[in-house]
């Protein structure tokens, strides 16, 4: 840590989480934090592979493969992993993005080891049944129709993945396509296992009530022997660029129209991606940001405003998310929207503005490390994607380095008309 | 750790035996922590959980009633509470809801309002270092909302719209109707965000007069969580509340609800839908009632959990739903039970008798000793996940004093998890579950469910909905 960091980490007064590294000899990279006070531990294994690593024809395999991922391993009977679990009191759960797929448990510290046995026993080696197989394809099909089918608006993500990424292998939903899917065999399955869920292609992270030195002994005797697999190259992600702006019209199952605008932008951890999530503070942070304050609340023209950051490894997405009164305009909406950022680009942010959402930083990361669970999680992202834990504690002054002129440079790059996608979703 | 001395204890280990899972440590301890509680000259009930570590101050000001007085507060005024609990941030008789706004933002800070059927609650965080700031905004709304006609106009307007968003969902529309025919004539069968009929009805009288009913010190709980002290906490109270007097107020009036005499089936459509959205109960119990732990024990059984019985029945061994979960959602008059789950038009009744066989299971069967013993461990070595961060310790203080529960409740919490017996199992199902009541609330493809749905009720579609 250089004196000047250690300076700024004074002036804001954030407790450092402490924590240790260590890669076994099998290539797996472990982080171990000895955090909280209850007698709780966390894991998180992540591995370095989701839906981006699949193939255009075999499109959800990831996701699948993370559900069945519970059903049996060489060792652990299908329909045991989660008995054994919560018989030690113990929960789990796991998710899949595009770029990498997390498995968490949160168990009694006495029971760290049968979680760490049940974990490694997964990886160690395929135990899947044709019955597991196509049960979990109905599950998954029933996932998608809640959350997409008969959810409102809830085509917007494969939509737009296929309209921002289309060519490329961010160009589909991280559930995938339900034909691809009922068409998947348990040997394609095992295959993408077993080239994909190797040590050296894993991060796993142990926070909670632990000792390092046990810790690391225990994540030594479960899963240093797991073999180190077949070392891969990973497919190179190429994309082009949105050179006209595209627009299209949905017709949904829903009351209130809505409009969508998305915007790429530079991968998570670039300057420009940190300026990105200053800026969009000042737009949608609160309510006298500047979407909700003038679009929301002095025009009344929309029912809910905000946009967001969504950093990936390769690319990230800006998107704002307008739903409109009844009877109101979209035109209206989109060109208020416009305005702003227009006025934005454009220079025109005060320096309270700038001072607010630096506060807000402030706030946000004085408070949210608390939970054992997205601590360990975080630790597993900041291994994985930047080889760097140390952001754990240091990350607010990636943000807090920043100008206004970081800010205004960056909008004027990424925030361009030709250069995004615009979405409406019309009552059918 | 030098990698040298891994090897040695890996090789002395030698090969791991993976078959038989290992052997675990002793269990720690775990207390629920103590935490500072008082109560001032004029009545107000004051906890402090105070935790150092992180430079955070949240104050949480929790009223002892919310929307279950809207009922009383005249006809077609359901929405009310809610409404005046989210209109107090928005003016008081010297900022108006952009400065509000605007000095909360710029401090980092934060500032909810909002309130359920038996509760108001006005919230505040911020760092420590601006929290005198933020809590004279916070005091400016409690004690001076100004209550402005066009704040309410628009609010009213965001509603209407609100609820055209919300009956999309099909989760919404079977929760909704749910609510209304369990909880028949009961204030729990209003919506708390209120309808249109009653949203258009709601006046600036009303809300002042919701106001007074509720907004006194001694019907008042409130909780200083973080980096702060009981004696800092006091003070603050002091200066910003010791003068505000207790408004008269009278005790709630209580309606009961009643069971459904027979079985019954409400169908509510929703246009395009691929799936039936499923809300399947009766009346339950009422959150101080002496049996709810037991109750708690029995329902993580049968489906409160993911490797309860109705969740491994419907996801696990069938593959019909992406989950499927069962809950006792306990109020301060009463509650109620419910099964709800999504599945595909067509399976539907195939689901409802699933989940009525696994009913009838718990009520006429004992539980097995491994099964029981499971529920058990997993409710106790979770128990600790739910006290993890001071907000967590405070909520549980906070239930404590709005239900009237022992002190020591949460100490003999776990105690009381690990006497229940298979014989109590049973009889808490055969007591608080009756298939012979149930209300299926069902929204999804009216127009193909009618028929068939009459195997498990008289049937009835809902027309009449916002």
């Amino acid at each position: 840590m250089s004196t000047i960091q250690l300076a700024k980490k004074i002036k804001y007064n954030i407790p450092s989480v402490d924590f240790k590294e260590h890669t076994l000899d099998n290539g797996l990279r472990v982080v171990m934090s000895k955090f909280g006070n209850i007698p709780v531990v966390a894991l998180n294994t992540t591995f370095h592979t989701g839906s981006k690593d699949e193939e255009n024809d075999k499109t959800g395999m990831a996701h699948l493969l993370e559900h069945l991922m519970f059903e049996g391993s060489p060792n652990v009977p299908r329909g045991q992993f989660d008995d054994i679990l919560t018989r030690n009191g113990g929960e789990s759960n796991a998710y899949t993005t595009r770029d990498s797929t997390s498995y968490f448990i949160s168990v009694p510290s006495n029971h760290i080891e049968t979680a760490m046995w049940l974990d490694s026993d997964r990886i160690c080696g395929f135990g899947i049944t044709e019955e597991s197989l196509e049960i979990q394809k109905d599950v998954v099909l029933e996932e998608k129709l809640f959350y997409v089918d008969n959810s409102p608006y809830g085509s917007l993500e494969e939509v737009s993945s296929k309209k921002l990424f289309g060519g490329s292998s961010y160009g589909w939903s991280v559930i995938g396509n339900m034909e691809d899917l009922r068409r998947l065999k348990i040997n394609d399955l095992k295959h993408f296992f077993e080239k994909h869920y190797t040590p050296s292609n894993a991060v796993i992270s142990v926070v909670g009530d632990i000792d390092y030195d046990k810790t690391l002994r225990l994540l030594d005797k479960y899963y240093g022997n797991i073999g180190s697999g077949t070392e891969f190259t990973k497919s190179n992600f190429a994309h082009s660029e949105i050179r006209n702006e595209i627009r299209e019209n949905i017709y949904d199952n829903v009351h209130l129209e809505g409009k969508f605008i998305f915007y790429k932008l530079p991968e998570d951890g670039t300057k420009d991606y940190y300026a990105m999530n200053i800026l969009n503070s000042i737009l949608s942070d609160g309510e006298s940001s500047r979407f909700f304050n003038e679009i929301e609340y002095k025009s009344g023209l929309v029912n809910e405003i905000d946009s967001s950051i969504f950093g990936m490894e390769c690319l990230s997405i800006f998107n704002i998310t307008a739903i409109a009164m009844k009877g109101k305009s979209m035109d209206e909406i989109e060109s208020k929207i416009d305005e702003i950022i227009e006025d934005v680009k454009s220079g025109n942010i005060s320096d309270r503005e700038f001072s607010k959402a630096r506060n807000r930083f402030e706030t946000y990361f004085s408070s949210k490390r608390q939970s054992v669970i997205s601590i360990a999680d975080k630790f597993s992202y900041l291994k994985m994607f930047y080889n760097d834990c140390s952001k754990i504690n240091f990350e607010i002054l990636d943000y807090m380095s920043l100008t206004k002129s970081d800010l205004i440079e960056t909008a004027n790059k990424y925030l361009n008309k030709n250069q995004r996608l615009v979405l409406n979703y019309l009552p059918k | 750790m030098a990698i040298s001395e891994l090897k040695n204890s890996n090789s002395k280990s030698g090969i791991l035996d993976r078959s038989k899972p290992p052997r675990s440590g002793k269990p720690k301890d775990i207390n629920f922590p103590k935490f500072f509680e008082t109560k001032t000259a004029n009545g107000i009930t004051v906890l402090v959980i105070q935790d150092k570590r992180l430079p955070i101050v949240t104050s949480r000001f929790v009223f002892k009633s919310g929307s279950y007085l809207d009922h009383f507060m005249g006809k077609n005024k359901s929405g009310l509470g809610s409404m005046t609990s989210e209109i107090l941030t928005k003016g008081t008789e010297s900022r108006n809801a952009s400065e509000i706004a605007e000095e909360i933002d710029f401090l980092g800070a934060g500032l909810t309002s909002g309130c359920n059927y038996d509760a108001t609650f006005v919230s505040s965080y911020s760092l420590k270092k601006y929290f005198d700031e933020v809590f004279d905004i916070l005091t400016d709304v409690i004690l001076n909302p100004s209550f402005e006609e066009e704040e309410l106009i628009r609010i009213a307007d965001q509603r209407l719209n609100s609820l055209l968003s919300m009956i999309d969902d099909g989760d919404y529309l079977a929760d909704r109707i749910f609510n209304r025919y369990v909880y028949s004539k009961s204030p729990y069968s209003n919506p708390l965000e209120g309808e249109s009929k009653s949203i258009k009805n709601i006046v600036t009288k009303d809300l002042r007069k919701f106001y007074k009913k509720v907004f006194s010190p001694e019907n008042l709980i409130v909780a200083f969580v973080g980096d702060i002290s009981p004696e800092e906490a006091l003070l603050k109270l002091e200066n910003n509340f010791s003068g505000w007097k207790n408004s008269f107020s009278h005790s709630e009036e209580i309606i009961f609800p009643e069971f459904s005499k027979t079985p019954r089936v409400y169908l509510t459509d929703k246009k395009g839908a691929v799936q039936s959205s499923l809300k399947i109960g009766h009346l339950g119990i009422e959150r101080s009632n002496p049996d709810f732990i037991k109750v708690s024990v029995m329902n993580t059984m049968l489906g409160g959990y993911f490797t309860s019985r109705i969740n491994k029945n419907l996801r696990e061994v069938n593959g019909y739903t992406y989950g499927a979960r069962s809950v006792f959602n306990c109020y301060r008059y009463s509650g109620d039970f419910s099964v709800t789950t999504e599945v595909k038009t067509d399976i539907t009744s195939e689901t409802n008798r699933e989940i009525l066989k696994e009913i009838n299971e718990m009520k006429n069967k004992h539980v097995g000793r491994e099964e029981l013993q499971n529920v058990k461990n997993y409710i106790s070595g979770n128990f600790p996940m739910q006290l993890e961060t001071p907000n967590d310790i405070a909520s549980k203080a906070i239930s404590l004093k709005l239900h009237g529960l022992e002190d020591d409740y949460y100490n003999t919490y776990i105690r009381k998890v690990n006497e229940i017996t298979k014989e109590d199992v049973k009889e808490i199902a055969e007591k608080y579950l009756h298939t012979d009541r149930l209300i299926f609330s069902i929204s999804g493809k009216s127009e193909d469910l009618k028929n068939e749905m009459q195997q498990f009720g008289e049937v009835e579609v809902t027309e009449d909905l916002f």
